[in-house]
């Protein structure tokens, strides 16, 4: 078994005298030999790598994406029973005597060639309206923030599963040898009452540890525990390192192990992180045009849009999975007043990142992702008058948009109703919507699985979906 | 993660993919991040069957992989009405012909070439390899056999087999491991060195090292018992109940916080410190499980008992505005039944919510039968946080019964000098009772203000009587002249009158008054006319209502206040305020009092009086002083034993004053650790059970039929005419005929002892999990255990005491390649340590370990901002409150554990989430790991301390130190090339710090405790770095 062989042909190499490359060549050869992961690292991959912008909160798709204008005419009047057919409310509207239909508070205008209608808030994201497939029928089981992002992420809605980059990770693995595969950023919550966040997004949930995102921050340390402790200098850490391979070394051949052969690695693996992480978070050799197409916003850490342009340095370094989110979106009240502000935030980033993309000769194999955890009701929530009212969560319908990678730009995916509340056709639900991005990455969905607790699991849950692949490019 | 049936079909690229993880080490992210420590293959391969394919072990994993599911034990997912997980289904139906394979239709369909004919169909992607197809065939032909699997059947004690190697064997383990090693030809290691087995030993047993004497003890002691002596000294530490708890939380996803998106706290280490108790009092493991799974229902609870049922209510539980009570509620039932069901019995119940369980014998009824154990605790969905006891922990249990015992003492000796007693009192009485009646100098008005504009008079006994407008908040201003100006207390009386609502003593509609806040300044004669603010040292009253204590009404907090229960109790209510300091005043000075009353709805006082005294010996309880005031003979019972109380405890002298001070003392100590007692989350069975149904597909909201409590049908049932519930289900479970409960605890024993279970898929020993590899010995086991009365001290001496636990873990190129995981225990078991033996280890070589056993959880250092850059909802969430002095340096398991942002040094070492159920960690392998060990602060500084101990404890001259610190932290001298390594780094250190001293301090600064000022700082920064590199070393988290 030749395998045999190569796995313990670096264990008896002095570490100093190791190839990165030749070693990549051996992982790689490694890789294709076998035929479960050879399936894995499928040719078919459109996408190499994933920018998850997820607006947690939930955006209203009846004020920004999903155009009703007859809604107009039927403003301040009750939703008819019959669009609502009994659907469970929160327990927020559950006891509202009245559910007004408020339509859209701002004009939607069309954008591109392809006249994509859009809410006159997203202007940013109209320049790029030919780049991108708007979905208009997501639908989800959850009605309540915790268990309706938990589902979007993980495929559950209760905790206790892998997120959907910890999956990319496990199934693919990295492609870069000094950044982890799965990489999150968090915008800086503005918003006081926005909904919390919780490291199971990102997490690993069953699977092995290590493929739990590793969150990039926007103050302290960029990457928990990267700097060295005061009094250390980059010459004194290598100095500890070096020395403490020889010691590991010793080790390794007085005791065998080959995990000791991976720690050695996993602290030279830690060096090179110190080396780029700096390098890869400082903007200050971005030009000029740059700041120009992200928006001014992108020079303060910590923003969406200075996400952005984090996500696209990391892309370019080929990280597997970044995940960005941004909150604020949860408006049940003050909507018309709140939501203009956090479209301000998020608008020019995301639009800057596609277009970025695009003229780095990018966005070919980064499929991108947009959108929240459910949408928002057709009816106000409190009275409709003035800027006070709100909107509460909506499950049935709501919009989301993909770019790049995989996915054809400038097409609109699904219908609703009247009333933006329920499905006419072509529905995506958040399982189907997880198939295609994993089908994007080359992944089968049905083949990427875990055994745990006597299950197969899957992201993709346990009733046979599909991808969409009516919103696949060739 | 790889059932029997996997390791068969992954029998050639198991190894690839053992091959590939290494590779993905040395590369890392080259390929992936890590190393990938769980997909690795059993043993099982390491040697072909040659035995006739038996059901269990060769046929079923084929058929439920391939078929049950949809030939299976679920009816709704059967087709063409054809099973072949039942002997006589399958033989009916001629699918199985036995002995006759080229009868059998199963045989022909899955060897069949016709696409439309052969099984699987092609669209479940399934395919038979050949050498399953040969399997099959042979095992037709030998007659189609089923049998149970193994785990479903009671275990027994086999005869211990008979190996060559006679002398090897210590106990029944290594018989059965010998034997697998002499069927496979292999050999065992010989045993490991003493200092590697003091330091396995004392982190297997404790998780912590071993101590320099402790080593050297040991190394020293030639004496046949050497070893179990070691063995005992470690099972006797209380270290051994804080390690073994710690798995313990694991499997009961115990945290400090709530979980799910707000996440707050929650009270729940005084569990956590019961799980620490048990195990270090070696309570038998069914009383184990039987007080946390129904300690609330045993005849005559106690506290402790019914503390120890937190164990289900350990779950996250939401306050998320929206949601639906039942729908959440439903869900802490099944998390409920999932964790049961893993912890005890090694089942994946949690299948059956929506289906038949596909491939074990589990059915939906089984499923929602048992959910209805757990269906009755009196709670919600939203906010479900009771039922929730307020109970003593064990020491303030302890401490109490104490008290209790001294009190009756004290009595006694009271009893018995009761003439004495008596006659003291009555003296003092009689002398009190006239000075409090002269005591007090009522005081009268010179200015009345109110606020709200009501009407203030002055009533002829001097009392201030409030009429007029009924404004919602109203603050009286009263401004007195004094005579004397000499004050100790003020006593303000609230008194009844006729013209008040219900003629009581309040204004409000129900005739209660809440006094949100009183206030006295003076007015000091020839200085300033600004008042200046007299402060209140406390306060007493006569009677308060619950949750209005007059304390309340000096708390500076205009939200709480004293009231006196208006609505049921019309009497005069007087509070008395003592000065911090008395006052002295010149003659004509002013005293203002200001009484605020913001409850609203015009809960003010209706008619009051003021009075001030300047007794400085006479700050009696108003209570007592009421009691004195009034005629002997009027007393009632609660003033006759308020006089005696306050008499003993206060005033009395010689032998009663030295007891009744004594006594003062004690009920003290005691009204306060009652005032103080923690309240956890316990189960509660509520009097009218919930009726349970069948929920279609596993939803709240979509009921089926009605099941009433039982246990799973295909396992033996509980003995007949018992009542069926938690508490039946408890004893069900650890009764002898249970066949899963003890096997399931000894493989996690096993698990925790050599990194990897007899069956390594822990959480399952059901048909999906892995076949043991050591079935016998598993068994055996599982039966001492129960038959030592589930002595879990006595399993892991068992295991620890055995050779097959002593070898060398030295790993030979010829064993890593036969069998690389070491499935086969020809070496001894080495892994890296979990996350919180990682920090443990670095507090305790340094010497920075705290080892306090239990209490509240603490806050060791982590990065700032963590909890509010997540954790982000104002009045919810709150920064992480960085502990001080001893709280940085506690063992990881008293870590505040908060579920939605894990203590990222855990999280980067794989620790669980606690948000469900976890009995099996990763292990990984990473760079965020060595970032934590280079530059963590509690490493840093733990790095520091252990420099100091080098330079302090290793003598003189450089090679001694190091020497000193290798033994520190790995048990063992350095070789030479390793004391050359690192003298040499030293120097360069050494070097570079003496020109850069700022560096050397700055290092030095790291974390809260200072460093020793009596060592040269050049010296003890380089050996600070020298430490650094000894604590990163792979050896030093390696347990080997």
């Amino acid at each position: 078994m030749p395998l045999n062989d190569t796995f313990l042909l670096p264990t008896r190499r002095h570490f100093f005298k190791r190839s990165a490359a030749s070693i990549g060549a051996v992982a790689f050869s490694q890789l294709l030999a076998d035929p479960k992961l050879q399936a894995e690292a499928a040719p078919n991959a459109r996408a190499k790598r994933v920018i998850y912008m997820f607006q947690s909160g939930a955006p209203s798709q009846v004020d920004l994406f999903d155009y009703k204008p007859d809604l107009a005419k039927l403003h301040g009047t009750e939703l008819p029973a019959s669009v609502r057919m009994g659907q469970r409310l929160t327990g927020m509207t559950a006891r509202q005597k009245s559910l007004p239909i408020a339509k859209s508070t701002w004009d939607f205008k069309q954008y591109g060639e392809s006249g994509l209608w859009l809410s006159e808030q997203l202007p940013h994201i109209g320049t790029v309206a030919d780049d991108i497939c708007l979905v208009k029928t997501i639908h989800t089981e959850a009605i309540n923030h915790d268990p309706a992002i938990t589902f979007f992420m993980t495929g559950n809605q209760q905790p206790g599963k892998p997120s959907i980059g910890a999956w990319a990770s496990y199934g693919i693995g990295s492609a870069n040898d000094n950044l982890p595969a799965f990489v999150v950023l968090l915008s800086r919550n503005t918003y006081t009452s926005a909904q919390p966040l919780y490291a199971r997004l990102w997490g690993s949930g069953f699977l092995p540890g290590s493929h739990q995102g590793v969150k990039f921050r926007s103050t302290g340390d960029p990457v928990l525990y990267l700097n060295d402790p005061a009094g250390s200098s980059p010459q004194a850490r290598r100095r500890l390192l070096d020395s403490l391979a020889r010691l590991n070394q010793l080790q390794l051949d007085q005791a065998g192990d080959p995990e000791i052969d991976a720690r050695i690695a996993s602290y030279e693996m830690s060096y090179r992180m110190q080396m780029s992480v700096p390098e890869l978070t400082d903007f200050s050799n971005e030009p000029e045009s740059t700041f120009e197409l992200y928006g001014e916003d992108a020079r303060t850490p910590g923003t969406h849009a200075a996400n952005c342009l984090l996500a696209r340095r990391l892309a370019e370094r080929d990280v597997r999975f970044i995940q960005l989110f941004h909150r604020g979106w949860d408006n049940h009240s003050r909507l018309p007043v709140e939501h203009p502000k956090i479209c301000k935030e998020v608008d020019q980033g995301s639009a800057a990142l596609v277009k970025d993309l695009k003229q780095r000769g990018l966005l070919d194999d980064t499929l991108i992702v947009w959108g929240g955890e459910f949408g928002r009701t057709v009816y106000s929530q409190g009275a409709l008058n003035g800027t006070g009212y709100g909107r509460d969560h909506h499950p049935r319908c709501f919009s989301m948009w993909l770019a790049g990678g995989g996915v054809k730009g400038g097409m609109t995916w699904g219908e609703t109703d009247d009333f933006c509340y329920n499905i006419a056709r072509d529905g995506v639900h958040v399982h189907e919507l997880n198939a295609t991005i994993l089908h994007c990455l080359g992944i089968d969905h049905r083949q990427l699985s875990y055994r745990f607790q006597g299950l197969d699991q899957r992201l993709t849950g346990v009733e046979e979906v599909e991808p969409v692949r009516g919103m696949l490019s060739s | 993660m790889i059932g029997p049936h996997e390791l068969m079909k992954e029998h050639k690229w198991g190894l690839q993919i053992r091959a590939l993880s290494l590779i993905r080490a040395v590369t890392f992210f080259a390929v992936t991040f890590f190393v990938i420590c769980c997909c690795m293959p059993s043993a099982e391969q390491a040697a072909e069957p040659t035995k006739p394919p038996a059901y269990n072990h060769d046929i079923r994993p084929i058929l439920a992989e391939k078929c049950f599911r949809c030939h299976g034990a679920d009816s709704a997912a059967r087709e063409a009405d054809l099973r072949l997980d039942q002997r006589k289904s399958a033989v009916v139906s001629r699918a199985v012909v036995p002995g006759k394979p080229d009868g059998s239709e199963l045989l022909r369909r899955v060897t069949s070439t016709d696409p439309d004919k052969r099984m699987p169909p092609a669209d479940t992607q399934l395919t038979l390899n050949d050498r399953e197809k040969e399997l099959l065939k042979s095992w037709i032909a030998d007659g189609a056999e089923y049998q149970e699997h193994w785990s479903f059947v009671r275990p027994l004690k086999t005869p211990l087999p008979q190996i060559e190697r006679a002398e090897w064997p210590h106990n029944a383990i290594d018989h059965f491991v010998g034997a697998r090693l002499q069927e496979e030809g292999l050999a065992p290691s010989g045993e490991a060195s003493r200092r590697a087995l003091v330091r396995r030993l004392s982190l297997d047993i404790t998780g912590l090292p071993p101590r320099l004497e402790e080593v050297a003890a040991f190394v020293a002691d030639g004496s046949d018992e050497a070893y179990k002596k070691v063995v005992d000294r470690l099972l006797k530490s209380s270290r051994y109940g804080e390690h073994m708890a710690r798995y313990w939380l694991d499997a009961a996803r115990y945290a400090d916080s709530n979980g799910y998106q707000y996440d707050t706290e929650r009270t729940m280490w005084p569990w956590r410190d019961w799980v620490i108790r048990a195990f270090n009092n070696n309570m038998p493991f069914d009383q184990f499980t039987i007080e946390q799974l129904a300690g609330d229902l045993l005849p005559n609870a106690t506290n402790q008992q019914r503390l120890a049922t937190g164990f289900n209510r350990n779950h996250p539980i939401t306050i998320e505005g929206g949601v639906i009570d039942e729908e959440y509620r439903t869900e802490y039932v099944i998390d409920r039944i999932t964790t049961t069901s893993t912890v005890w019995m090694g089942l994946a119940m949690g299948c059956a919510r929506c289906h038949d369980h596909k491939f074990d014998p589990l059915t939906r009824v089984d499923f929602y039968s048992f959910f209805a154990f757990f269906n009755n605790v009196p709670e919600r969905g939203n906010s479900g946080f009771a039922p929730k006891q307020k109970a003593p922990t064990f020491e303030q249990e302890q401490e109490l019964a104490d008290i209790a015992t001294q009190l009756a003492a004290i009595d006694k000796t009271l009893e018995a000098i009761a003439d004495q007693v008596a006659e003291q009192q009555a003296q003092w009485e009689a002398t009190a009772s006239k000075r409090v009646r002269q005591q007090w100098q009522i005081l009268s008005p010179t200015e009345m203000a109110s606020s709200g504009g009501s009407t203030l008079t002055l009533l002829d006994d001097q009392s201030v009587l409030a009429s007029g407008a009924k404004p919602s908040n109203d603050d009286y201003e009263l401004t007195f002249a004094l005579s004397n100006p000499k004050i100790t207390a003020i006593r303000l009386e609230a008194i009844t009158h006729e013209s008040l609502p219900h003629k009581g003593a309040g204004r409000a509609f129900n005739s209660n008054f809440v006094l949100s806040e009183f206030e006295a300044a003076v007015v000091e004669n020839g200085a300033s006319d600004k008042p200046v603010p007299i402060k209140l040292a406390s306060v007493s009253a006569d009677y308060s209502q619950k949750n209005y204590e007059v304390a309340r009404s000096i708390d500076s907090n205009l939200g709480t206040g004293w009231a006196v229960d208006g609505p049921t109790r019309k009497e005069n209510a007087t509070a008395v305020y003592l000065l911090a300091v008395p006052l002295a005043l010149p003659a004509e000075s002013i005293l203002k009092v200001t009484m605020r009353h913001r409850f609203g709805s015009t809960h003010s006082i209706g008619r009051f009086r003021i009075s001030v005294t300047d007794d400085p010996s006479f700050n009696l309880p108003a209570d007592v002083a009421q009691a004195l005031a009034v005629a002997e003979a009027k007393r009632t019972n609660e003033q006759l034993s308020a006089l005696r109380e306050y008499f003993i405890g206060h005033i009395a002298e010689g032998e009663v004053g030295r007891a009744g001070r004594r006594r003062a003392e004690l009920q003290g100590r005691r009204s306060q650790i009652e005032s103080s007692f923690p309240e956890t989350l316990v189960m509660a069975e509520m009097a009218k059970p919930r009726e349970t149904f069948m929920l279609i597909r596993g939803q709240y909201d979509k009921k089926g039929e009605k099941v009433t409590a039982a246990t799973p049908t295909f396992l033996p049932s509980p003995p007949g005419g018992e009542k069926i519930d938690r508490l039946a289900l408890a004893r069900w479970l650890v009764s002898r005929d249970h066949p899963l409960t003890a096997r399931v605890y000894v493989n996690r024993l096993w698990q925790q002892l050599f990194g990897i279970g007899i069956v390594r898929t822990v959480e399952d020993l059901g048909t999906q999990g892995e076949w043991p590899t050591h079935q016998e010995m598993l068994d055996w086991l599982a039966v001492d255990f129960m038959e030592s009365g589930w002595d879990v001290k006595h399993i892991v001496k068992t295991i620890v005491m055995s050779s097959t636990y002593r070898q060398s873990s030295i790993v030979t190129p010829q064993l890593l390649k036969r069998d690389p995981e070491n499935r086969l225990l020809a070496r001894g078991a080495r892994s890296r340590l979990p996350a919180e033996m990682v920090r443990d280890n670095a507090l305790a070589v340094s010497d920075l370990l705290v080892e306090k056993v239990g209490g509240p959880s603490v806050y060791p250092y982590q990065p700032p901002g963590l909890w509010l850059e997540i954790n982000n909802r104002p009045n919810y969430s709150k920064a992480y409150p960085t502990g001080k002095g001893d709280d940085l340096y506690r063992r990881s398991l008293y870590t505040f554990w908060k579920r939605t942002v894990p203590h990222p040094a855990m999280a980067a070492f794989d620790s669980a989430d606690r948000e469900i159920c976890t009995v099996r960690r990763s292990r990984t392998n990473t760079p965020l790991q060595a970032l934590v060990m280079l530059n963590d602060p509690q490493f840093v500084e733990a790095a520091k301390h252990l420099a100091e101990r080098m330079i302090v404890e290793g003598g003189d001259g450089l090679a001694n130190q190091i020497g000193r610190g290798m033994e520190i932290v790995l048990s063992r001298p350095p070789t030479g090339a390793e004391l050359e390594e690192l003298s040499a780094y030293y120097r360069i250190e050494h070097g570079l710090f003496r020109e850069d001293s700022t560096a050397a301090e700055r290092l030095l600064s790291v974390g809260e405790s200072a460093r020793n000022q009596d060592l040269d700082l050049t010296d003890h920064a380089a050996m600070t770095s020298v430490a650094r590199l000894l604590l990163n070393l792979n050896e030093a988290i390696t347990r080997q």
